[in-house]
Order: structure tokens, then sequence, then C-alpha cells
């Protein structure tokens, strides 16, 4: 094999790919390494975790075909410090493979590369659907931090994604709060659900690009194929519940604030917060106030009133201030409704005029 | 060894294929693999992901092959199939998970391979003499499914537990064939189903449609009356129906009426709805309804005396539904009180529940009820003790006290001066009657929902 490439398109594809390798040694060394396939369609770099999988194309020149197995940290350590203009060379011979830059050469042992494992793309002639790369990313990153952490629950564990009528609908809960945000396709027909594993759609949003990328699906797993090539991850073989059930249909009060008023009242009353991370949400309808409450017995205590309209009756509800500062992210409408429905009973907060967002956090025990 | 129990047999494998593949691949691919089941010599093995499966069958697969061989000829072949993600059930819960309150998203998993809730089966259906050809009907066609009745078709008014009976068979059907896919749909759901699929436009999408709902073995649609005058959906049901009947796949069907009876809809299909079995539920007796009010109260673990059972009984109308409502209701005010209800209570809560209250003219009832036994409204008022009078005037009494919570003297006084002992003896004697006469608990529903 002899191939090269420029500097900053190897050193980006190397660092990409290693993100979906796995990082411990302790398992099957080719699960730890770069598979890099030069032939007659050019050059791809390969690499999974089981998990997922990225298969890249690299754009160079291929002087001579061939395929090695390199260990992934060796290799993007060696290319994230490349830098300035130029071209990289990757010769192999044998079991050796020699990574030559204008003035450096670097000598690595390859891997044996029959352990690499295939990677299973889902089925052609499946369902399919075009979606801003951009749009992903925000989805993936907003919602993957409220799905649940334990893999307790495994169907918890992942973001729900239902395609029907040219809308496409995410959802993720770890059963104290829920985000479901809805995004119109541009083309019709496709239909489906899956479950995507939250950390996994998290690591795929952190290297899709901004461009379209289709996304294609059968029922095991979820691909994102692009120019870059595709990025494969497994889906929850589970059962999702019908999460629509929860979502309450009656309301006590409602109070809509600025997003910045909240904001910034959230933040400053948040430093007050004790262990449990516990704020006090005070809905006055009378003064039309919506007020911030922490208290913490190392630290002090802090009070802070952001004028809202509120309209219902008055009502006191705690929460953990994260869980009510995840959908900032969500949403970046001017205004925030709150509309709470009872004592121990989930509050619903959507984004003023933003039909696409709901978002439901659970109370803490007063 | 039991060459059948899959744990054993797939140790015994493990122990052969650990000699011939490294430590580091036996790690990776076999720690969380394991055998599903064994099945007329064809082995099927469970594995976490599609990378598994490929890579079984592309580097493991002639080696297991050659270890099973080893072990018995009877070993045919190999299947992978990827396995559910478990839910492990033993939470660690921690401080935090205690302080908040959670979600109630356990009650609301639904199968979603296959549509059904789990929450209907038979052992919670009650089987009385409305519903007794029905379940007899669903029976066969479980131990026979495809052959004895296709298509099943079952209907009766809305609340009379034709949901919960074919979705039972979808949950049995899936208990005794665990082969066999079932799928429950809606005939609204496969409208909008179908829809999509138009929109589409492309013939691929079409083409899934289509496939989706010819691969199963058991298909139960519910609410098919829905159907009436969609031209195109009935004809892409009457090609389905042709392929899965011709394939003696299992059909069944629910409606509120018979299949002659539903309007607009082609001849061809309501003749091939009618082909197999059509049974109705009627409506349920007095002691299927005590039945079902028993059953429901015991589920929530409340204990109604018998009195309280047989007041809900006689005082709903036909529908299951309503009566769950009504059980509901009880059990929900018995938690919160802590204790059983007695029959003062659940009459009162009933009122409120069953008919909300209103304020009606005692002219008004006595109107309904003259118009309804063809009497002079009149002869109501009068102190005639003719017997097609005094019958009429007892039961306005009876549906003024029961209904309408109204006074015995002010009765009395209103229906031509009586007095409220006279009032009082009426109001018993339809009670008791009401209880035994089913042709007057009849009437007097009827009546009732002429004046609400």
């Amino acid at each position: 094999m002899n191939i090269s490439f420029e500097k900053k398109e190897f050193s980006e594809k190397v660092s990409t790919a290693s993100r979906f390798a796995l990082q411990r040694h302790a398992t099957l060394p080719a699960l730890a390494s770069l598979l890099i396939i030069a032939s007659d369609d050019g050059v791809k770099l390969r690499s999974t975790n089981l998990e997922t999988a990225a298969d890249l194309k690299v754009r160079g020149t291929c002087r001579e075909k061939g395929v090695a197995a390199v260990p992934a940290a060796i290799l993007s350590q060696i290319s994230s410090s490349l830098s300035g203009e130029g071209e990289v060379t990757l010769e192999q011979v044998g079991e050796i493979l020699t990574v030559k830059t204008g003035t450096s050469k670097s000598v690595i042992k390859t891997v044996p590369y029959d352990d690499f494992p295939s990677i299973p793309f889902p089925e052609s002639g499946t369902n399919r659907i075009v979606l801003p790369g951009a749009t992903l990313k925000m989805l993936f990153s907003a919602l993957a931090p409220c799905a649940s952490a334990s893999s307790v629950r495994p169907e918890l564990a992942s973001i729900y994604l239902s395609i029907e009528g040219g809308v496409l609908t995410a959802v993720a809960t770890d059963s104290f709060r829920l985000a479901e945000k809805k995004i119109p396709l541009t083309g019709r027909g496709a239909q489906g659900k899956l479950l995507i594993p939250a950390k996994n759609a998290a690591d795929i949003a952190h290297v899709l690009p901004n461009e379209d990328v289709i996304v294609s699906f059968d029922e095991h797993q979820c691909a994102f194929i692009g120019d870059f090539g595709t990025f494969i991850t497994r889906l929850t073989n589970s059962v999702y519940p019908d999460y629509r059930q929860i979502i309450p249909k009656e309301s006590i009060v409602e109070a809509i604030v600025l997003r910045r008023d909240f904001e910034s009242a959230l933040r400053r009353t948040a430093v007050f917060s004790d262990s449990f991370q516990k704020i006090t949400l005070h809905f006055d309808p009378k003064k039309n106030l919506l007020s911030f409450e922490a208290r913490n017995a190392d630290i002090g205590e802090s009070n802070e009133s952001v004028p809202a309209k509120v309209s219902g009756d008055s009502i006191d509800l705690s929460f953990n201030h994260r869980y009510l500062a995840t959908v900032l992210g969500l949403s970046n409408t001017e205004s925030i409704s709150f509309v709470a429905t009872g004592v121990g009973r989930p509050l619903l907060i959507r984004g003023v005029g933003d039909p696409s967002l709901l978002y439901l956090v659970s109370p803490m025990n007063q | 060894m039991d060459m059948q129990d899959p744990k054993e047999l797939w140790e015994q494998m493990l122990t052969q294929v650990e000699l011939s593949v490294s430590p580091a691949n036996f790690n990776t691919w076999f720690k969380e693999s394991s055998i599903v089941k064994v099945d007329d010599g064809i082995i099927t093995i469970g594995v976490p992901s599609q990378f598994f499966k490929d890579w079984f069958l592309k580097k493991f697969h002639q080696l297991l092959l050659k270890i099973v061989r080893d072990i018995s000829y009877e070993f045919r072949n190999i299947e992978y199939q990827i396995v559910k993600d478990e839910r492990r059930k033993p939470a660690r819960e921690s401080a935090r998970d205690k302080v908040l309150v959670e979600l109630p998203l356990e009650d609301f998993y639904v199968n979603k391979s296959d549509n059904l809730n789990p929450r209907y089966t038979f052992d919670t259906f009650v089987v009385g003499s409305f519903n007794q050809l029905a379940f007899a009907a669903a029976q066969a066609a479980l131990k026979r499914p495809g052959i004895t009745y296709n298509p099943l078709f079952i209907y009766g008014d809305t609340g009379r537990g034709k949901t919960h009976l074919i979705q039972a068979i979808g949950n049995q059907f899936k208990k005794s064939y665990p082969n066999r896919k079932v799928f429950y749909v809606t005939s609204e759901k496969f409208g909008v189903d179908y829809t999509d699929a138009v929109q589409a436009g492309a013939a691929a999408h079409f083409k899934n449609f289509k496939e989706k709902y010819r691969q199963y073995d058991l298909l139960i649609m519910d609410d098919v009356q829905f159907f009436s005058k969609k031209d195109k959906m009935q004809e892409e049901l009457f090609h389905l129906f042709n392929a899965l009947y011709d394939t003696n796949k299992q059909i069944i069907f629910s409606s509120d009426r018979a299949p002659s009876a539903i309007p607009d809809i082609a001849g061809r299909l309501a003749g091939r709805l009618g082909s197999g079995m059509a049974v109705d539920i009627s409506e349920p007796d007095m002691e299927s309804r005590s039945e079902i009010i028993k059953r429901k109260a015991a589920l929530s673990g409340v204990l109604l005396s018998p009195e309280v059972v047989e007041f809900i009984a006689t005082n709903t109308n036909n529908s299951i539904r309503e009566l769950e409502g009504l059980v509901n209701n009880i059990v929900c005010s018995a938690q919160v009180k802590g204790s059983a209800p007695d029959i003062a209570e659940v009459r009162q809560s009933l009122r409120s529940f069953v008919r909300p209250q209103k304020t009606v003219s005692v002219k008004h009832v006595v109107e309904k009820v003259s118009e309804f036994y063809g009497i002079e409204q009149e002869s109501i008022y009068e102190k005639t003790r003719r017997r097609e009078v005094v019958r009429p005037r007892q039961v306005i009494m009876y549906l003024l006290r029961e209904d309408f919570n109204i006074s015995y003297p002010t009765i009395g006084t209103k229906l031509g001066g009586r007095d409220h002992t006279t009032v009082i003896h009426s109001c018993e004697k339809i009670k008791r009657e009401v209880v035994e006469d089913s042709e007057l608990a009849k009437e007097i529903q009827d009546i009732r929902t002429m004046i609400s």
C-alpha cells in the first residue's frame, strides 16, 4: 500500500474515525484500531466499537492498493500534531506502516486486520429521510442529555425517533424529565420508529457535517450517509413507552417569562442550590411574578423574582435546576411558558410560539 | 447431557470454541451471546446487534456448525437472531431518585411489534351468556388458526368488550405460537398507513405497505365499520384479505354491526367479511354485569359488598366500558378513604357519575313516562288506581327519588297530593322489582335515556 493525502484532510479524518474505535486496549486489538483500505474506489478509513461504526472517504492519491489496521490512538496522536501545508504519505511493507511527511518519518507496527469486523450497513431499499446535518446535530446534542444515563432500561437510555406523516418526532426521557422535539421533513412517505442509544447519538452529533445527511435505517441499525462517508449506530431493540399518555392535559397556572430573565435568574439562584440541586419556583398570579428561591445551609440563600404574565392559582414547586436549564438548549424563542399542573405533578415548559418543543419536568418532593 | 437444554448446549459449545479462537476474540464475541432456542434441529443463537450477527455468519458459522455436528447429528443448522435489549430489573436507587417524583412511564408500554396491549388477556375476560358464543368461537379459532373460523367477525355495540376479546385472542396466540406473527391494527391506523403510502407516490413505499400487512399469521383489525364509504381503502383491504385468506392466515375483524349491515361497503368485501364466522356480543345480563364489577374491583384490591355490586349492576346501562369507569370511580374513592364504600356512598357517587345532576321538572318526567306507557298525563295526577296508571306512577316516583333526589313529601305533593308513605312504598316496590324483572329494568333504562 502506498497512499498520500493533504495533511489537514488526513488529520481531520483520522481524528473523526478514532472517536468510533474502542479506547481501551483490553479486548480485541482490531477494535481499537483504524482500518485503512486503499482500493480503486479511493481510500477509506474504518473503525468500530460494535456500538457505532465509521466508514470515511479520504481524499488522496492511491499509488498502490492494500489494507492495514493501525492502532487508532497512535495514528491519531501522530496526525493531530501535523501542522502546516504539505502531504502525508503512508506506505505499508509487511507488518510495518511508514508514515512520512516532508521532514518526519514514523514507523508503526500494524495489527492483524483479519479480526477487524465487517460493518453492517442497513439493508438497501429501506426507509430513508434527508435532513440537514446541522439539524441532526442540534437535535441529538440537545436531547441526548435528557435520556437516562443508566442502562437499566435500555429504551430510556435511547433517543426515540418517530417518522410519520412527514414529521420527525424525537423524544428523550430519563423518567424525571421528558423532551419532545418535532421537525418537519421535506419528503413524505418514509415511516418508522427507531431507538438510537443516546450515547451513540451524541457521538455521531459531534462529527456530522452541517450539510444534508441521508438517514437510512432498518430494524437493527441506522446509517448517516453523506459525501464524507457513513456513520452507523446499532438501534436499541426494545419498546418505548407510550409517553404521550403522561403529558398532562389540565393546568392550574401558567407563567410566561422572557427567556433572558429566566436564564439569568436561574443561573444566579442555582449558585445557592443544595446538594440535591433544588430550587423552588413560586407562581404569583396577584403580583404577576415568577420567583426563584434556593437555600443551602453551607453557603446561604437567594430569592429572585422576575416579571411574568401569570394566570391561574398560586403554587410552589421545587425542581432540580439542571433540568430547568436544559430547556434553554432546546428552544430559542424569546419567551418561555411554564404550565404547572399541580403539587407533585410535572411542569410543562414550551417556547412561546414554538409548537415544535415540549418539555416536561417532574418536581421534587417538597 | 440434555441436548435440548439451550444453556447446557451453549456451555458445551463454548468449551470447544474457546480452544479454537483467541481469548480476545472469545471475550469480544461470545460473552454476550447465548442460545435462545433449539427447535427441530435448528439452533438459534441470540446476539446483541447486527455487528455480531454479520460477524458470526462470516467468521464463526463454519466453526459452530462443526462443533454442534460433533455433539449430535440431529442439529441441522444454526441461525442468528438479534435479541431484545433486556431490562435489567434491580435498579439501584440513588439519593436523587428518591427526592424526585418519577413520571409514570411504567404503565404505558405497548408492544411495538404487534400493537397488542398486554393488559387484555383471557384471565381478565368475563364470560357470560351474552358473550359465550363469541368466546367459544375465539377459542376455536385459536385452536386451529386460519382453518376453523376464518375470518372471525365479532360485532356488538360499543363498550361490550370487543376490543378486549380480540386483543386477548392476539395475546393468547402469541403465547401458544411463539414463532408466529400477530398484528393488531385499528381500521383508522390502516387508513393512515394507506394514505401515507399513497401520498409518498413511490412504488417502493406502496410495496412496503402491502408487504407489511401480508407478513402476519394473525391479523386483527378493529372497528372495520369505519371503512364505510372509503372505496380505495376497501379495495386494499379486499386484496389484503384475499392474500391472507389464501395462505390460511387467521383474520379477525370487529365492528359495531353485522357485516351485511355496514353501510356503503362493497358487496364483495361485505360478503368476505361474513364468510367465516360472524358472532355478536349482546348486552350483558345482570349476572354478568355483577361478575364484571366484582372482578374489576378485585383487580384493584377493593372488596365490594354484594349489595353494592348489585346496586351498580342494576343502575348502569349495558356498556361495560361505562361500568369500568364506575368501578374505577368507586375504587378511587375507596382508596382515598381507606375502606370499602357502603351502599349509600356508592349511590351518591354513582348519581353524579352516570347522570350528571340535572334539574328536571316533575312535569317533564311525568310527560315522558306517560308518553312511554301511552297513557294520559292527567291520569297520573288523578286518584285512580287502575293498573295501567299505577305502575307508571310508581315508576315516576322511583325515578324522581333515585335520579333527581327529590324528597318523598315533595314527590307526593307534586303528584296530586299523595302521602309521603305512599311514595316510599312505591319507590321501594319498584326498586325491589327492578332487580328481578329485567323487562322493567329495561323500561326504566329507556325512560332514563328519554329524560336525559
